[in-house]
């Protein structure tokens, strides 16, 4: 009894699930229906490529769109006419990727799909961007470009990754471009004026950073970087004049030649030392520089050889060899060549205003003993140097800033004691990076050794500590001389008794200098 | 109460056509279905039908010289929605359904076009769009519909062995843009399973009988398992997972069905652990494939080593007094299904409590 219950208590249930199976279906027809009417019969992917062509060119997978002179699917007249053979040679010559035979679709929801790709293109390329794989990026923003050729952000972004290439003049194009197509793009302005900057028209680049803060005036970054770029602009022809050496043999050769890619023009010798002395050249002090006038050549006419290497001398600023006692004169010329290729009018209120000044004043001096014998030019400038230099220092922000100053102090300790005291120990890690050598970290505790008393406020501790924290110290600590050694532990007697160190840091540091 | 879980298969609409039917594919987004065969004549045709309530109505007809064989819309998209079809004198042609034309034609095979599968258009980064024919004539092609003309792969044997007929081929593995595996089944019992990336023969064994259907239960995962089906009513279940150097894959045999062939083996779409065979007597069974607790174990020498499920018939329903050689699931909606037999008929199944089976 009970299980004929249950057996009519199943069928019952199995009629009632294949009842609401039954509406569902129905539901689903109808829906499916209406889904079915709302496709239109095209779809664009983004697929892989196909097998046989993957092998060869799989890193760089380009869409191309709409095949030209395609045969209408409904054209059988056509259809009969077309050679297959041929046809698998076209798709041989080109890979003309996923096809599209529906072309009833309306122009304006081409367009839309067409942004969407190239908005995906943009986001895979900023992706890489993130990543810092510029060549990627290119490559996806070209293809966004190519898809849509009126959105500034793919040509901005575009620009970006080429200034990070180091692709400068194509980085400015291209920022050129974004502002064609929106005068307000800020990152844009921003991005051409670093291009500029570093391709030397530092006019031209203080215009854009002018622009931008019409748009932005609370940018500080940009405020400072047009102040760097004024004092730039203003002490630069004073600054070479007074950069004591410059190297005519370097200047008379061609520093770039156009690469073997047709794009790209020419590629910046000695972009690095430019870029990173900011700072310095607000202040006037530094190295002496050599700007690069861009060759504009039509491609054709390009040379096709590859780049040249060429070995960058590093040339101590502070010297002055006798046997090349004309330089000064030189370098006169060369300022005024200078200001004329950069358009840069060096007038004198804009020295006035800069930290430069003393310096200027002593160029000036230079110039006026025109006809002084070299070795008189550099007792003046030495003397005054060692005297003025002091008080125009400035704390360098990088080991290449460090360098140059503390190169073109050599042989004058009390300017280098006093270098290092305007530094604050606690950045020096920061400031060496990876860059500390043994001779420099040895001048530097020679230094220390010989002038306790400078130091006192900040303490030969404090800089004790922050030269070992240095990266890669531990190689630089195995190199150091016995002499130095010596001065080292006189350095850290002196830090327990003067400076009241305490046992745990001097055995730290004991440590770390190996002693 | 298990009895109340126990799936129903029932048969929602029959339709009676007039010629053999070789092959039956859901239109993806849509309650349309195509029907492809030959007519008498030798002609071959590809129907298109559409359910409505509760009717199956013939919307369009496609009729060409050469007998269909097989058909597959895995390599499109699913707006796109391109039939693939392979003939009898091993013609492979796309089609455009809306406009009844072809696409893309080429006749690269000498004989029948047994079987086709597609992969690749319809899934989001899953590789590229492509078609594996498997042919009488002892090849197995890959194509991608962008490359007119001749295929990207081609699977023969090496020449003076004798060329075994290919009765089926899937595609598996493709789980992202470069993996993908072809299997194929031959007549003399061969079931190969060819890797698309290396380009090499991944794994070989033989079922001693002829295989008459292979299908992955899922294109586009790591592939898990793999279900091929023989004659004699046998079919095997491999665990591929996990392929041991010597012993190559776990498999369960299940050779309950005494009788006939299994021509097709079905899984879920919504359910990869359930599928469905369909036996030469013309009954339809559903099965449910039960992991073990470990899928394997690692031997004294530290190579892994599949171990086989269990298999456990939910369902059995015989529908047909010929046999069913041709059943496809819906994609869209569980339970429903379109199935070809021998005896003319095209049938809408149904089988209920489905998401139950979990």
């Amino acid at each position: 009894m009970e299980k004929a219950i249950e057996i009519q208590k199943q069928a019952r249930e199995n009629v009632k699930s294949i009842q609401t199976y039954m509406t569902d279906l129905q539901n689903w027809e109808a829906e499916m229906k209406r889904k079915e009417a709302a496709l239109n019969g095209v779809c664009e992917q983004d697929l892989p490529p196909i097998r046989s062509k993957a092998k060869k060119d799989r890193p760089v997978r380009e869409i191309k769109k709409a095949p030209e002179n395609r045969i209408k699917s409904y054209d059988y007249t056509a259809w009969e006419k077309f050679d297959v053979d041929k046809a698998c040679e076209d798709v041989d010559m080109a890979d003309i990727g996923p096809m599209s035979l529906d072309s009833k679709k309306s122009q304006q929801a081409k367009e839309e799909k067409l942004r969407e790709e190239a908005q995906y293109e943009k986001e895979r390329g900023n992706t890489f961007v993130k990543s810092g794989k510029w060549d990627e990026a290119i490559s996806c923003y070209n293809r966004a470009i190519e898809l849509v050729k009126d959105d500034a952000i793919y040509y901005a972004n575009r620009g970006l990754c080429y200034l990070k290439k180091n692709s400068l003049h194509q980085a400015e194009s291209d920022c050129t471009e974004a502002l064609r197509l929106d005068p307000t793009y800020v990152k844009a302005l921003h991005r051409r004026a670093m291009a500029r900057e570093r391709l030397g028209s530092l006019r031209s680049a203080s215009q854009d950073l002018g622009e931008l803060l019409k748009f932005e005036p609370n940018n500080n970054a940009a405020k400072k970087q047009l102040d760097a770029l004024k004092a730039r602009m203003g002490t630069k022809g004073a600054k070479s004049k007074s950069s004591p050496l410059s190297t005519p043999t370097v200047e008379s050769k061609p520093l770039f030649k156009p690469k073997i890619e047709p794009k790209i023009t020419e590629l910046p010798a000695e972009p690095v030392p430019v870029l990173t002395a900011e700072e310095k050249w607000r202040t006037g002090v530094g190295e002496n520089i050599t700007v690069i006038i861009p060759v504009k050549k039509p491609p054709h006419l390009r040379s096709k050889r590859p780049l040249k290497p060429i070995p960058i001398q590093e040339i101590e600023l502070g010297k002055i060899s006798p046997e090349k006692p004309s330089t000064r004169l030189k370098i006169i010329e060369i300022e005024d060549s200078l200001a004329h290729g950069d358009t840069n009018n060096n007038d004198s209120n804009k020295i006035e205003e800069t930290p430069a000044k003393a310096i200027d004043n002593i160029e000036e001096k230079g110039e006026g003993d025109k006809l002084a014998s070299p070795e008189s030019v550099k007792l003046i400038s030495e003397s005054i140097v060692s005297e003025k230099e002091i008080q125009n220092l400035v704390p360098p922000v990088n080991s290449v800033q460090f360098m140059a100053e503390w190169k073109y102090l050599k042989g004058k300790d009390v300017a280098r004691c006093h270098y290092l005291s305007i530094i604050d120990p606690l950045k020096i890690p920061s400031i060496f990076d990876n860059a500390l050598e043994s001779d420099v970290l040895s001048d530097v505790l020679r230094i220390l050794h010989d002038n306790t008393k400078v130091f006192s406020n900040k303490t030969i501790t404090a800089y004790l500590v922050g030269l070992s924290r240095v990266k890669r110290f531990s190689a630089l600590a195995m190199f150091l001389s016995t002499a130095d050694k010596t001065m080292l532990t006189t350095l850290l007697n002196y830090c327990k008794t003067a400076e009241n160190c305490s046992e745990n840091v001097i055995a730290d540091l004991k440590n770390k200098y190996e002693l | 109460m298990e009895a109340l879980d126990t799936p129903q298969i029932i048969t929602h609409i029959e339709h009676n056509i007039n010629h053999s039917i070789f092959d039956c594919k859901w239109i993806p987004c849509s309650a349309k279905f195509v029907v492809i065969g030959t007519y008498p004549k030798g002609t071959g045709t590809i129907k298109i039908f559409e359910i409505t309530s509760g009717e199956i109505q013939r919307v369009k007809e496609i009729e060409r010289p050469n007998s269909f064989k097989c058909g597959t819309f895995g390599a499109s998209s699913d707006v796109e929605r391109r039939l693939a079809t392979g003939d009898f004198k091993g013609t492979l042609e796309i089609w455009d359904l809306e406009k009844s034309c072809q696409v893309y034609i080429t006749k690269e095979h000498t004989d029948i076009i047994n079987s086709i599968d597609g992969m690749g258009g319809n899934s989001v980064n899953c590789g590229a769009p492509e078609i594996v024919t498997g042919s009488k004539d002892g090849t197995v092609k890959i194509w991608d519909p962008r490359q007119r003309g001749k295929p990207v792969a081609n699977m023969q044997p090496v020449k003076g062995e004798t060329r075994r007929d290919c009765w089926t081929v899937a595609f598996g593995n493709s789980f992202n843009d470069a993996e993908r595996i072809v299997t194929a089944g031959y007549d003399n019992g061969d079931l190969k399973m060819f890797d698309l990336r290396t380009m090499s023969l991944r794994w070989e064994c033989n079922l001693k009988n002829g295989v008459c259907s292979v299908e992955f239960d899922r294109k586009d995962i790591p592939m898990n398992k793999l279900v091929a089906t023989t004659l004699e009513g046998k079919f095997h279940v491999f665990d591929v997972r996990t392929q041991n150097p010597s012993k190559g894959f776990a498999q369960v045999l299940d050779n309950t069905t005494k009788s006939g062939t299994i021509w097709v083996a079905r899984h879920l779409p919504q359910n990869r652990d359930l599928f469905i065979t369909c036996a030469g007597t013309g009954q339809v069974s559903l099965w449910k494939y039960e992991y073990p607790e470990h899928r394997y174990h690692v031997d004294h020498q530290g190579v892994a080593c599949g171990v086989p499920g269990k298999l456990k018939r939910l369902q059995r329903m015989v529908l047909s007094t010929q046999p069913i050689n041709a059943l496809e699931w819906n994609k869209d909606h569980l339970g429903l299904a379109v199935a070809t037999a021998y005896d003319q008929y095209v049938r809408i199944l149904i089988a209920t409590k489905l998401n139950v089976q979990c």
